[in-house]
């Protein structure tokens, strides 16, 4: 039996994420959270994996303890069990200091030999944390996955999607898989799964509960990066605004400065 | 029959005189869409002169410039219509009111809000959120304007529970043919005075008055929802599903179908399969997607957990929950592609927006798909289930749109016929235009058809007022 | 550690055998911008055979030396074997940087030699600074979906990694240096032990609609699009331009078009004579990817931060605004 690790995140609506122009902090206060859409794709690829060939997928994630919603939410879908990683250490953590308590964590349950995730976050957006996470657990990575063609005697045939075509890859299991949408749209739950993921039990780590975790290598004292500063993207000033109130007026006038220009 | 006046030099004059030349438009000027709305099957025919109005005050200029001339005058919205309602069949003005888009005030004491015609459904479904309230009446076409929603009485998915957009409209400000301006309604619940003119001019497709303002009833927004599609073998097991669903006290604020058909249109249209066509290894004949509204998660749990003792006992194949916003997002994005995903992947279309009792619908689909084959035509549909309210459409992509208007002829005169037989109506929400005139007269009788020409007369005894439409049938050669 | 021990920075050269990938040259002639801050010395790292005058581009981009690695293993692109490159050299010669394009295979190898080296990796960073109080450099980057600009900093451990897109930097070379050093460097990795293989590659169908980086006219549709039948006009304007369609993140979310014509900081970078944006709010990381001759915004709301970026702004119907110009380009052209 195959056993399946989906790394998911909870992450805020960033079409909804302002920024405080006095404090110049994001105001994240109020504004609704959501899984990482990519990260559902990855969980389906699991539980696509799982219909195939049989297996046990564990769900985990990082974050504060509402957090807890996105695992249920997979649960509902597919997830045999789940993982939340809380406490304020974790805090602050860059993607070096996230694979790593991910990776310690994820050992409490034993080995894996798939791990998926989604191939980057709506807010973070590094897209780095698939291949980090694919290094502390010492697996094979197959990015950008199209479709998955064969798993067996400890492979994995699959084909992944490049720049400019389709590259077809055999790799050795543990494998770590991030996916591409097109044959991995997630599912709707069922009501008796999206019920029972309600009452679900889930597993919640703190600092204390992982064997073996060293504390510089988490949060911000284990992260590579910092994020000394931030403020709002600097705005050149307006060009010519056109606005006479009729469409026809406004666009006869562009296209005559635009044939000014040359531009057309 | 009526006979008309050509719109002189002097005529234009005293137009554009009202509106100003910025919203004054003539010959190549005129906005070519202003010849048809989303159904250009039933023909194309332009104005002569177009105005983009502002005010009730310049309505009632525009009609005693016409009435006095005796030029027809046709009131457009959006042009989202599907019946040819909008069309200047005779000529003349062309009197647009999508720069009437203000919403005016809201009264949040008594939930009424006074607004333009010209606001889009979908604005003031957005805006009334904002406000912590709802707009009840969900017609599918977003962009449809609210006077065009009241001039065509339009329903909706929410229809099962909350009624359509005739149940929202408490006053209304119309300009009569002649230039008179009146007000019908008013911003209270209940009324017991006097024959309802205020529901005379719902569903009377410009053809009474103008309307230039209204107040909308809103009602307090619901706390949570959450939808639960349940896939079926087949259409019928699907249909007989919805009596038990309506009897079991859930109080739905929607049940929709659709079948395997529409949802992989849909699915390759929006790139996006959130409706499956398989599940538990059974293939997906059809679906409704059922949706609830509560003060609570709980509560709705509790109304899914009832829904699905009913689904299994029906023979659902499963009932899967869409309650994350994602997919409800998906959802209801894929819902509303039906028309659109039908539109793209057609060249001729032709449609229909019966209704039937409910437990007549499987009957009906089974007709009119059997009168498709027969015919040649592709038969697509999906529609309200709660109510009985379908949207059949006829598509082809191969015949000459002569000899696919002859066979789409013949398959609506059969189902208008059958749907009769069957105790249902001519229109659900898309009302009559003039491409389902015919129908309606056979469907109401002759004496009601001829009672309502009356009311047309009394309101408009020139017949200047979108000529050609509903029951006047002067311009039918 | 040091990070004063830690000296001159390293750009990857991504290729095929035959040419080299133009990101590559792009950070050859930033990171000799940056170096010639720092006082550093740039070094390209080239993994197996080049030919010679792929070579002497990268020489004209005025890089100090060129590290020639060479080994089995390299046939084909895999994470192991060029992973294990970088934390092999990198543990050997002490560099304070090293850039990578964020192409597919670049952003999968860097971040995880990042790990070996145990350093901090970023990504998708638009701007370079140093800092010479900290002697760091400065990533300067949209985030949060455009909100924000953010500084990230690789403040204690080294090399600082990061990885850059294509077309975020000018290729303007400022030519060879008279002396560029050479550095040979066998490294091996046992074919065997790579462990996720090569077996075929099948190009796509080129579809030139799909390839928009350096397209002479792009029309760009935003999240004020209705639905997908609002779209066709678009692609009418598009062509009786000359051009091609392009799209903002929200519309690729939206599954309306596909992510090769997504623009910005996590798509295309786009260089182009013109371009006009529709329905576009202008969210920087959008922005960002984009280097227009001429900037032409419409939206609806006067307000919308992308009239800062335009040359010439419209308010208005988004569609109407389309419809007209369709006409009266038309006219124009008949």
């Amino acid at each position: 039996m195959l056993k399946i690790l989906v790394c998911v995140k909870q992450v805020p609506d960033v079409d909804l994420v302002t920024m405080d122009p006095e404090t110049g902090n994001l105001v994240r206060e109020g504004v609704p959270t959501l899984t990482n859409p990519l990260d559902l794709n990855a969980l389906e690829a699991a539980v696509q994996v799982k219909e195939r060939y049989g297996g046990e997928i564990t769900l985990i994630t990082m974050g504060p303890p509402m957090a807890e919603s996105t695992l249920r939410e997979g649960l509902a879908v597919g997830g045999d069990d789940a993982i939340l990683i809380t406490g304020r250490p974790f805090g602050g953590a860059d993607t070096l200091s996230t694979s790593y308590p991910i990776l310690m964590a994820a050992n409490m349950k034993g080995k894996f030999d798939l791990i998926f995730c989604g191939k980057e976050s709506l807010d973070g957006a590094t897209g780095q944390m698939a291949s980090q996470l694919a290094e502390r657990f010492d697996a094979s990575q197959i990015s950008c996955c199209y479709s998955i063609e064969e798993i067996t005697d400890g492979k994995i045939k699959a084909t992944r999607t490049l720049e400019t075509g389709k590259e077809i890859v055999e790799a050795t299991l543990p494998c770590l898989i991030t996916v591409e949408k097109d044959n991995f749209y997630g599912r709707l739950p069922s009501l008796k799964a999206y019920l029972a993921s309600k009452t679900a039990e889930i597993t919640t780590y703190t600092e204390n509960d992982i064997d073996g975790l060293d504390m510089n290598k988490i949060g911000v004292p284990g992260s590579g990066t910092i994020v000394p500063k931030i403020y709002p993207p600097e705005l050149p000033e307006p060009g010519q605004i056109i606005s006479t109130g009729s469409a026809k007026t406004d666009v006869s006038k562009l296209v005559e400065l635009l044939a000014e220009k040359g531009s057309i | 029959m009526a006979t008309y006046n050509k719109i002189t030099p002097e005529i234009a004059a005293q137009l554009k005189a009202v509106v100003g030349e910025r919203r004054f438009f003539e010959g190549e000027d005129i906005d070519p869409n202003y010849s048809h709305d989303e159904m250009p099957i039933y023909g194309k025919y332009l104005p002569d002169v177009a105005v983009d109005v502002e005010t009730t005050e310049e309505v009632s200029e525009i009609m005693k410039i016409c009435s006095a001339n005796k030029i027809p005058v046709t009131c457009r919205g959006a042009g989202t219509g599907l019946v040819g309602g909008c069309v200047p069949l005779a000529g003349g003005v062309v009197l647009c009111t999508r720069r009437m888009d203000k919403i005016l005030a809201y009264d949040m004491e008594n939930l009424v809000v006074r607004i333009q015609p010209g606001v889009l459904l979908k604005d003031l479904a957005a805006d009334a959120l904002d406000h912590g309230l709802m707009y009840p009446p969900d017609p599918g076409e977003k962009t449809a304007t609210v006077g065009g929603n009241i001039s065509t009485n339009a329903g909706g998915m929410r229809a099962v529970k909350y009624g359509v957009t005739r149940d929202y409209v408490l006053a209304l400000t119309v300009v009569l043919a002649d230039g008179r301006i009146i007000e019908l309604g008013k911003s209270v619940c209940k009324t017991s005075s006097g024959y309802s003119l205020l529901h005379l001019m719902v569903g009377s497709e410009g053809t009474l008055g103008i309307i230039t303002e209204m107040t909308m009833k809103l009602i307090p927004k619901p706390i949570c929802d959450v939808s639960c599609l349940v896939p079926f073998r087949d259409v019928e097991s699907c249909i007989h599903s919805v009596p038990k669903i309506k009897l079991a006290n859930l109080d739905p604020q929607s049940i929709e179908f659709m079948d395997a058909d529409i949802v992989t249109s849909s699915a390759a249209f929006t790139g996006n399969p959130i409706f499956p066509e398989n599940v538990n290894n059974e293939e997906v004949g059809a679906s409704i997607l059922v949706t609830f509204v509560g003060n609570d998660e709980d509560e709705l749990d509790q109304k899914m957990i009832k829904l699905g003792e009913v689904a299994e006992e029906a023979g659902a194949l499963d009932v899967l929950v869409v309650a994350t916003s994602a997919n409800k997002k998906e959802a209801w994005a894929a819902r509303s592609s039906f028309l659109t995903a039908i539109e793209a992947d057609t060249k001729l279309i032709d449609e229909m927006d019966v209704v039937v009792p409910v437990d007549k619908i499987p009957d009906f689909l089974i007709y009119i798909r059997q009168l498709g084959e027969e015919n040649g035509i592709r038969i697509r549909n999906f529609g309200h289930a709660g109510d009985g309210n379908l949207h059949i459409y006829c598509c082809s992509n191969d015949l000459e749109e002569e000899e696919f208007k002859k066979k789409v002829k013949v398959i609506m005169d059969a189902a208008y016929t059958k749907c009769a037989e069957l105790e249902g109506q001519v229109s659900g929400e898309h009302s009559i235009g003039h491409a389902k005139m015919v129908y309606l007269e056979e469907s109401v009788g002759e004496d009601v058809f001829k009672l309502m020409g009356e009311i047309k007369k009394v309101f408009d005894p020139d017949y200047i007022l979108n000529p050609g439409k509903v029951c006047d049938s002067s311009l039918v050669s | 550690m040091q990070k004063s021990d830690y000296k001159n920075m390293w750009v990857y050269i991504e290729h095929d055998g035959e040419t080299v990938a133009p990101v590559s040259l792009e950070l050859c002639c930033e990171i000799r911008k940056l170096c010639d801050v720092t006082g550093e010395k740039l070094y390209a790292v080239i993994i197996s055979d080049l030919p010679h005058e792929e070579v002497d581009k990268i020489r004209e981009c005025g890089v100090d030396g060129i590290i020639y690695v060479n080994g089995t293993g390299y046939e084909y692109f895999n994470t192991d074997a060029y992973a294990n490159v970088f934390t092999v050299l990198s543990r050997k010669y002490n560099p304070s940087a090293i850039f990578v394009g964020g192409t597919i295979f670049g952003r999968d190898f860097a971040p995880r030699f990042a790990v070996q080296l145990d350093t901090g990796c970023t990504s998708d960073a638009m701007e370079l600074e140093y800092d010479p109080e900290t002697g760091d450099i400065q990533f300067i980057e949209p985030a949060v979906g455009g909100k924000i600009m953010a500084v990230i900093t690789v403040p204690v451990m080294r090399p600082q990694v990061g990885t850059i897109r294509p077309g975020t930097f000018k290729y303007a070379p400022v030519g060879a240096k008279e002396n560029v050093e050479a550095i040979c460097e066998e490294i091996s990795f046992d074919p065997e032990a790579i462990r996720c293989k090569h077996i075929d590659f099948i190009p796509d169908d080129m579809d030139p609609e799909l390839d928009i980086a350096n397209a002479d006219c792009i029309v760009c549709v935003g999240n004020g699009l209705k639905d997908s039948e609002h779209l066709e006009r678009y692609r009418v304007l598009a062509k009786l331009l000359g051009g091609k369609i392009g799209c903002t993140r929200p519309l690729f979310d939206r599954g309306i078009l596909p992510y090769k014509l997504q623009i910005g900081q996590s798509g295309v970078m786009v260089k182009t004579k013109l371009y006009i944006s529709f329905g576009v709010s202008g969210a920087v990381n959008h922005t960002a990817g984009v280097d227009a001759d001429v900037f032409v915004a419409v939206d609806k709301n006067p307000d919308a931060q992308i009239f800062n970026y335009c040359d010439y702004g419209i308010v208005g119907d988004m569609d109407e605004v389309c419809d007209e110009l369709i006409d009266q380009l038309k006219a124009r052209q008949a």
